[in-house]
């Protein structure tokens, strides 16, 4: 009889190297998940914090130090760092710059320094921001009566309001009583800022384009008979009377508008500002205004909300760096959608032959590859191609043949958001092209051959039966598509974007929608406000703002597709 | 030759053409034994010297078979016999494999099916297939039903009302689905599924269908109901099926082809090829010594 074979005790048999059993593989894996992941939220919290406080309405610290110098504002930013010897030369007195010298020394040779918003920006007073060191500091305090005051027009203006003038007369003496003052007139002086606007643009700017299209009836003439020819002297003298008749029209009309703005206009806020001199500030100039240390929390909140509010509704001032962004979101949100409209019939449709029509073979090979490699050039190229091709090629071309009275001026043939929607179309077309065809092959055969068995032609097979089946992995390459699209700078830069462009791409007037026009983008703008402003420090929370509100808009274009994507799946896919 | 039926055991036949798989490895001739039972059987599809590839590897070789009007002809074989691909050509399915290349005819009511004139398009609609794995479109129950005649442009709502009610009684789901028709038919079972594409199939009205393996996938009670079915729609419907299953075979069908090795070995009526087949590998076939 043969023995069973013994098997050895548990304890006995080797144990499996660390390798084998696979534990050092899961710490790997799982560290580099959570970097991924600590990176990521760590970028959205940095962006979210610094983007969310921008509005948040700060105290108006008055600060007084040894020299005798005095600065209001709202603190900005606090550093700690160590002083050389000569930071203290700049204190006059020896006394107090012994004593001062002595101060920091006691905390351990560290000291602060704060950066304050001081705003007050003139014409004769560029900077709006002022380093105070905490040594040199003998006096702070916070005014009940600061003003922290947005303007339309040079930043902000910190002051306490001792008087309320109209026209030449002074009415308020005491700052409750101006600010009295301001509250109930400031509606007033603002509505008739904007009424004189609309009766300008109402008035006045119908005329210059009557005298415009006049010009532009003229230049028509003179293409078609020749410069000299009887008919361009005929229509250059009627131009001439329609110029004259309007501009005496015009003028009128300017007048009016003149004469509203200065109803607005007379009313001003008399400020005494932190080194004691008054200032008037003209109530049409006021955006908003609030004595920042009075505010309980809820009229925080308040001010936080319109803020927002104006952020998001308004047209930018001041190079960008204050007002709202509202053409810069809707630039970006016609952008991304123009650009989904034209990628993704086009990207499916190539798709389409390439995977369902194309002799799978070599040169099939070859174009997949291409495609695919388009994904890796660099943006900035595509960018340099729709400019001297859609812009320099094709809409001067347009120009030449439907918009010749214009030129030299171009109408076409300069950036646009058609021409920057068609350079984003061809840069997010791999990614479209390669979703689909992915999406196409994942069709089970078996359905396609119920489809053929039941008679039904190969297109008939593809668009009743392939492409809805398809049609989640389609909505992915257009996730993908908009995810960079939306993001995009570089190329845009080139071909269309502009830092100011406050005419939209869809509006109001004849034709209603103007795919020639510049138009303003969100991450152009970041880039603007980061890079180009005049006043960088000001802009910087915006910037951050700005961030804020392109990645929510990025993430919102996505939702919406991932919802559509969802639906798609469930009736097509899982049947529901 | 002599009367099939009443040779029992040890056949002449048998002992001449026992070696049919020494000759096909060999590459030699053989002759595909038909019964005399199948010449009276008016044919609607007629199989005449069918020879098939893909690419360089040779499929079918000289096959030659009548497909009786009104019965049900079921195609029996070991795996990669060539039985599918039999089956595939008759619609011309094989049409889709780039590679494929085919000699030899094959007739539907007496016109040609691979002549140069013929609309493929056309002929499917003649011509039902149902597949192995039930395979409903991602659309209603309706739709699924309403598919081949929405491919032919119909848009009439009672026409498509009626069809879809007749095909689904006839495809015996009616009662199971009548209140949900517009419910996913991806939400049905795998049995409800194979018969709705059994409806799907005869919505078209064709004159013949071809179910290749219908139950395969399919539990017992399942494939039940679709035998049941195969044998409501015999007579209106000429079906030639594909099955591994002997019993199925045997129960559903009225003739039976054997193949093997990409030829057809023994064509007769169903009951002679099981209780008395002429060759020897049919007899060891049926009875599961080989195969």
């Amino acid at each position: 009889m043969l023995a069973a074979k013994p098997v050895p005790p548990v304890s006995t048999i080797r144990r499996s190297s660390l390798f084998a059993r696979g534990e050092s593989m899961v710490w790997m894996t799982g560290v580099s998940l959570a970097l991924a992941i600590a990176m990521v939220v760590g970028l959205l919290a940095i962006v979210a914090v610094r983007g969310g406080a921008t509005f948040w309405p700060q105290a108006v610290e008055r600060l007084e130090t040894v020299d005798g110098r005095a600065v209001m504002g709202e603190l900005h930013d606090v550093d700690t760092y160590e002083p050389e010897a000569h930071v203290f030369d700049a204190i006059a007195d020896d006394a107090q710059r012994e004593a001062a010298r002595a101060r920091v020394a006691a905390a351990g040779g560290e000291t602060a320094r704060r950066f304050l918003r001081t705003g007050n920006r003139s014409p004769s007073q560029r900077e709006g921001f002022h380093w105070v060191q905490d040594f040199e500091i003998v006096r702070s305090s916070e005014p009940e009566w600061a003003l922290t005051i947005e303007r339309r027009e040079w930043g902000r203006f910190y002051g306490i309001p001792v008087a309320f003038a109209e026209g030449e007369s002074r009415t308020a003496t005491t700052p409750e009583d101006a600010w009295a003052a301001f509250v109930a007139h400031h509606e007033e002086a603002l509505d008739s800022w904007i009424a004189a606007a609309e009766l300008e643009e109402e008035t006045v700017s119908p005329l210059d384009g009557k005298i415009e299209a006049s010009r532009q009836l003229a230049r028509g003439v003179e293409n078609e008979y020749g410069s000299g020819s009887p008919e361009h002297q005929a229509a250059l003298a009627r131009h001439a009377q329609v110029e004259q008749v309007t501009r005496v029209e015009r003028a009128a009309a300017a007048a009016r508008v003149e004469d509203l703005r200065a109803r607005g206009g007379r009313y001003a806020l008399i400020l005494e500002t932190a080194d004691g001199a008054e200032h008037a500030v003209r109530l049409v100039d006021i955006v908003r205004a609030y004595p920042a240390n009075r505010l309980g929390w809820w009229q925080r909140l308040g001010v936080y909300a319109a803020r927002w509010w104006e952020f998001l509704s308004a047209d930018p001032r001041e190079a960008n760096s204050e007002g709202g962004v509202w053409p810069a979101i809707f630039g970006t949100v016609i952008l991304t959608m123009l650009m989904t409209i034209l990628v993704v019939p086009l990207g499916v449709l190539g798709a389409l032959y390439l995977r369902e029509y194309a002799k799978q073979g070599a040169l099939v090979s070859m174009v997949r590859i291409a495609v695919n490699n388009l994904a890796g050039v660099p943006s900035i190229v595509f960018g340099v191609f729709g400019f001297g091709f859609f812009c320099y090629t094709i809409g001067a071309g347009i120009d030449e043949v439907f918009f010749a009275e214009n030129l030299p001026n171009p109408t076409y043939g300069k950036g646009g958001i058609l021409w920057a929607a068609l350079t984003l179309a061809l840069l997010t077309l791999p990614v479209v092209i390669v979703a689909t065809e992915e999406a196409l092959a994942a069709v089970p055969a078996s359905m396609r051959e119920g489809s053929y068995a039941c008679g039904a032609s190969k297109w008939q097979t593809i668009r009743r039966i392939v492409l809805p089946r398809a049609m989640p992995g389609v909505m992915t390459g257009m996730i993908l598509a908009i995810a960079r699209g939306a993001g995009e700078v570089a190329p845009i830069m080139l071909v269309g974007a502009a830092k100011m462009a406050p005419a939209l791409p869809v509006d109001g007037s004849y034709p209603f929608v103007h795919p020639e026009r510049s138009f303003m983008h969100l991450g152009f703008h970041i880039y603007d406000l980061g890079f180009q402003s005049p006043d960088a420090k000001a802009a910087e929370p915006m910037v951050f703002t700005t961030t804020l509100l392109l990645i929510s808009l990025v993430v919102v274009l996505n939702l919406v597709a991932i919802s559509i994507r969802g639906r798609l799946r469930r009736r097509f896919v899982d049947g529901q | 030759m002599t009367e099939s039926g009443t040779v029992p055991r040890v056949r002449p036949q048998a002992a001449r053409l026992g070696g049919v798989f020494e000759a096909v490895s060999a590459g030699l001739p053989y002759e595909t034994a038909t019964h005399e039972a199948m010449a009276p059987k008016e044919a609607i599809v007629n199989i005449r010297d069918f020879d098939l590839w893909y690419g360089a590897t040779r499929a079918l070789y000289r096959i030659a078979l009548d497909v009786p009007r009104g019965e049900v002809t079921a195609l029996i074989g070991p795996s990669g016999c060539g039985k599918s691909t039999l089956l595939r050509s008759v619609n011309r399915m094989n049409d889709l494999i780039a590679t494929v290349r085919i000699e030899g005819d094959m007739r539907l009511d007496g016109e040609s099916l691979y002549s140069a004139g013929v609309d493929v398009i056309e002929l499917r609609k003649r011509i039902g297939m149902v597949f192995q794995k039930p395979n409903p479109f991602p659309m209603s129950i309706y739709e699924n039903i309403a598919y081949p005649l929405r491919i032919d442009g119909v848009k009439d709502r009672k026409v498509l009302d009626e069809v879809v009610e007749r095909s689904l009684r006839s495809a015996g789901l009616w009662d199971e689905v009548r209140d949900r028709l517009d419910a996913s038919a991806l939400r049905l079972s795998g049995g409800q599924q194979q018969r709705l594409c059994i409806g799907r199939a005869i919505a078209g009205n064709p004159g013949v269908l071809l179910l290749d393996e219908p139950c395969s996938a399919l539990d017992p009670i399942a494939t039940g109901r679709i035998e049941d079915l195969i044998q409501e729609l015999k007579g209106q419907y000429t079906i030639l099926m594909v099955t591994h299953n002997m019993q199925q075979a045997q129960r559903a069908s009225d003739n039976t082809a054997f193949m093997y090795l990409g030829r057809l070995v023994e064509y007769g009526p169903t009951q002679d090829i099981f209780v008395g087949p002429r060759l020897k590998e049919t007899e060891d076939y049926v009875t599961g010594r080989f195969g």
